[in-house]
């Protein structure tokens, strides 16, 4: 298997409103290695929503390729990219995204379910993947009994628990304050360290200066790629 | 994401929103309960006609004079001879009076022969009905109608005494317990030879009753019998005869096809009542996907195929669907339970009717629960994630 885990090249996506099409990337091209972190930054508009769509396998490209883990996303049908979605991408939301009605093991334990697991299994890994991020008192808890940063943390352990090969961020410390947004950061660096690959989205300076490498885009085309020099003394 | 998860998700799902689930389950709940209960005393009310033809004898023919002169006794006589015929009874009526103490009125007299006690089931409430022995055929006993007897003021210890009729002496040897018929006129019976020695001299008859052999004889017997009576009194096909002849399976397959009519009928109102009902539900399913497309996202997001995230939606409109018809069964059956004892008839409950209900229940939350779910499952995961 290559040892990139998105490999983007001359992107474009276009947008069908109206008779004008609207261009969203105008031709990106960008690889992501096994074991990175970066942080893909831009304003609003810029094109790092659609970028993490399409990274995510929620989308298709208008032209150009897409590959996530190796494999060409514009050449799979509906169930094939549901399936390559289930395995290589761990999904992280600005607004936490915990199924209603469920709890806090019951999130971490859907993507499992949906994989095909037993239950009992899926609830054990899911238990186990709370428990390491500090949640393992709060497990029956639904989101309403749980803070915005604890809801976080709930939703990346649901990014994790299926062992995917890239875990993608979008504006994961949008809706949570500093120290909880701060707490969110150093639980994605200490899972890089482990050696996860990480593709965060954000408009935050801050934020992206927490990542190893920074995708600056603008208008539907990448800006800047910069490496962080100190990425290889951590 | 297994069936046993699917369907707690949508039952949690379901109570979360008791008052929605309830009125979107109000269709069912009322199309299921009505004909529940619709059916309930449709079958208590067969149960009771039935009970009560049963009462008259099985599979018995009528035959009654039209006209004064339209039966004899050889006529009777050659009827029992007909291949098919089991037994026979006749009988002869006159207008008279019955006094008894103070009291008098006018009463058909019925004057019977032995075999009436086998064909005619007199419901004996005090007493006995009359004697059948040939040696006591001529005896002057008499039994007379519950209403008969309460007008006369009869008391128990009036078996046993003498009531006159039309001045005639005779002993009270019982009282029956049956209704006297339509009219107001009361019935008495005495023994044929009684009657003819007293009062009706002539050697006509005003029914006999016929019992055939078996219940698929009834219909060859009644044509045999009145052929037969045709042609012994000379009246063609075409001509009205001086006779009637009454089927009381006749009777029983109209009222069968008018109780048939009435399920027809039921089951129309149920059909039209599920069908409103699993609109409401398609209504509510789809405003339910509208609502939770964020939802649909993220599950998409995190793997939840197209077929996984068609099953929620579908299970939950089935679930909803069932408990509307189990909630209505409930109610239907509760509402029979009270039909029955203001009715008088056995309450039960018919596993069929359950079967039935729960069944076109779930079939109702299928059918209207395929659009909607398939709305939520062909939503883009893009869109989905992007709805505000």
């Amino acid at each position: 298997m290559s040892d990139y885990v998105v490999e983007i090249s001359d992107v474009r996506r276009e947008y069908q409103t109206g008779e004008v099409p609207t261009v969203a990337l105008a031709g990106v091209s960008l690889k992501v290695q096994r074991g990175e972190f970066v942080a893909i930054v831009g304003p609003s508009g810029s094109g790092k929503s659609t970028l993490m769509n399409l990274i995510g396998c929620l989308d298709r490209p208008t032209s150009g390729t897409v590959k996530i883990s190796g494999k060409d996303i514009s050449t799979l049908d509906d169930n094939e990219l549901t399936a390559l979605r289930s395995r290589a991408i761990g999904f992280v939301f600005q607004q936490f995204q915990l199924l209603p009605l469920t709890s806090a093991v019951e999130n971490v334990a859907a993507p499992l379910l949906y994989q095909g697991l037993r239950p009992r299994e899926a609830h054990k890994r899911a238990a186990e993947m709370l428990t390491r991020l500090g949640l393992g008192e709060r497990l029956d808890f639904d989101r309403g009994r749980l803070s915005g940063g604890q809801q976080q943390r709930v939703a990346i352990s649901r990014a994790l628990v299926t062992n995917p090969d890239l875990v993608l961020a979008d504006e994961p410390t949008g809706a949570l304050d500093t120290s909880s947004g701060a707490a969110v950061m150093e639980v994605f660096k200490e899972m890089n360290a482990e050696g996860r690959t990480i593709v965060l989205i954000t408009h935050d300076l801050d934020v992206a200066a927490a990542a190893k490498r920074r995708i600056y885009i603008r208008d539907g085309l990448i800006e800047r790629d910069e490496a962080d020099s100190m990425a290889g003394a951590r | 994401m297994n069936l046993w998860l699917t369907f707690r998700l949508s039952l949690s799902r379901i109570l979360a929103a008791k008052v929605r689930s309830a009125l979107t389950m109000l269709g069912i709940i009322i199309g299921v309960g009505a004909v529940v209960a619709l059916t309930a005393v449709g079958q208590g009310a067969e149960q009771g006609i039935d009970s009560s033809l049963a009462s008259l004898g099985a599979n018995q023919i009528t035959v009654s004079a039209t006209s004064p002169t339209g039966l004899e006794e050889k006529d009777a006589a050659a009827i029992a001879e007909i291949e098919g015929v089991l037994k026979t009874s006749t009988e002869v009526r006159t207008q008279g009076t019955i006094a008894y103490g103070s009291e008098s009125l006018g009463a058909s007299i019925i004057g019977v022969s032995p075999s009436y006690e086998d064909l005619g089931n007199p419901e004996v409430a005090i007493g006995s009905f009359l004697p059948t022995s040939p040696g006591l055929q001529n005896s002057r006993t008499i039994v007379v109608s519950a209403r008969g007897a309460d007008r006369l003021d009869f008391t128990p210890q009036t078996i046993g005494e003498t009531v006159r009729v039309n001045g005639v002496a005779f002993t009270v040897v019982g009282v029956l317990d049956d209704a006297d018929g339509f009219g107001s006129g009361v019935n008495v019976y005495i023994t044929q030879e009684s009657a003819r020695s007293l009062f009706s001299k002539s050697p006509y008859l005003s029914v006999i009753r016929i019992q055939a052999e078996s219940q698929e004889a009834v219909s060859p017997v009644e044509y045999r019998v009145e052929s037969f009576l045709r042609y012994s009194k000379n009246v063609r096909d075409d001509e009205d005869a001086t006779f009637s002849i009454f089927n009381q399976a006749a009777l029983q397959d109209t009222i069968r096809t008018v109780t048939g009519t009435l399920g027809i009928l039921i089951t129309g109102i149920a059909g039209i009542s599920l069908v409103v009902g699993g609109i409401g539900i398609m209504n509510i399913m789809l405003v339910s996907v509208r609502e939770r497309t964020r939802e649909i996202g993220v599950r998409r997001a995190i793997g939840a195929k197209q077929s996984q995230i068609l099953t929620q939606f579908l299970m939950e409109a089935v679930v909803l669907s069932t408990l509307g018809g189990l909630i209505g069964l409930t109610i239907g059956q509760l509402a029979s339970y009270g039909f029955s004892i203001l009715g008088g008839w056995d309450f039960f409950i018919d596993p069929t009717t359950v079967f039935v209900a729960l069944g076109f229940s779930a079939l109702v939350g299928v059918v209207f629960g395929v659009w909607p779910a398939r709305t939520a499952a062909k939503l883009q995961p893009v869109d989905a994630l992007r709805f505000e």
